[in-house]
């Protein structure tokens, strides 16, 4: 039994590798193999708030720290509410406005993955993750 | 009277083995589906490896080029009872891995999305995920002691 078991693994494990093998070929000359896209583009607290008005402020996480307080303006938008949410954030948009996308903190993803799927699924230009997050924020408004 | 207790007997069996092949059917259907929506975009599914800062990321790419293909492979070995006790321990041993570090992230303050179903499955919430893992764990549990069952019938 244990060694029908151990062959089947083995079988299983090596038959994903030969499509996984082609599918990395065919994908071969993507730079996004050596590091993670730079398309995330990481915006500072300063430079995002010198953007004013054209900045289009998104808030990446829950609806309940959304409501314990945001930066001013800023509209929610989650995946956890993705459909219900983008709507007005598309309403709001416009090519001239960047978009800048905050979570908790440096180590939350929230912004990133907001990020990502506005790029790949809304197809927007011009996002900006904000680095340390609503957490840098109230630093730098006490 | 022995016979009438012999026929309840293969009965039931029978009833439990079309149980187990339902229950089989379904989850293999969950991870091929989880399979063919990351074989898609597999640098989208990269990203969210990445995203639990756990592995570096030239790793996390390799484990998204080939992540996928096994979830499908498996998924169809699970549907059509082909390699069905290899697919079950593989699984099993990735739905025990997803939940570890899943709960591993969200102790560290880690806000990720779980990326299990590439993009289709980002409306889903931490929750919602979890306890769709812990369901599946519990079907392959099933499936795995449930192969005497099977042997019976089969027989």
């Amino acid at each position: 039994m244990r060694a029908t078991l151990l062959r089947q693994i083995l079988l299983l494990v090596g038959l994903a590798f030969l499509p996984a093998i082609g599918q990395a070929l065919y994908f071969r000359n993507d730079p996004a193999w050596q590091a993670r896209p730079s398309d995330q583009q990481p915006v500072t607290v300063a430079v995002a708030t010198g953007w004013g008005a054209n900045a289009l402020w998104l808030d990446a996480r829950p609806n309940e720290e959304f409501e314990r307080g945001h930066v001013p303006g800023a509209m929610l938008l989650n995946e956890d509410n993705w459909n219900a949410l983008l709507p007005a954030v598309l309403a709001a948009w416009s090519p001239d406005r960047k978009i800048v996308v905050y979570c908790s903190r440096v180590t939350c993803n929230a912004s990133h993955a907001v990020a990502e799927r506005l790029r790949h699924d809304a197809g927007l230009k011009n996002v900006y993750v904000l680095e340390g997050g609503w957490e840098e924020w109230q630093k730098t408004h006490p | 009277m022995a016979e009438d207790s012999s026929v309840k007997t293969r009965r039931r069996t029978e009833w439990a083995f079309l149980v187990r092949r339902t229950l089989a059917v379904l989850v293999g259907a969950v991870f091929l589906y989880a399979g063919i929506a990351k074989v898609t975009d597999p640098m989208l599914f990269a990203g969210d490896i990445g995203n639990y800062q756990i592995i570096p990321w030239t790793l996390g790419v390799r484990i998204a080029f080939y992540l996928p293909w096994l979830e499908i492979f498996c998924g169809l070995a699970l549907i059509f009872h082909r390699l069905f006790f290899g697919a079950v321990f593989i699984t099993s041993a990735l739905m025990i891995l997803f939940l570890g570090i899943t709960i591993w992230a969200r102790a560290h303050g880690i806000d990720v999305a779980c990326g299990c179903f590439g993009s289709a499955g980002s409306n889903l919430s931490l929750n919602w995920h979890l306890a769709l893992d812990v369901a599946l764990l519990a079907a392959l549990v099933a499936l795995w002691f449930g192969r005497e069952g099977n042997r019976a019938v089969a027989r």
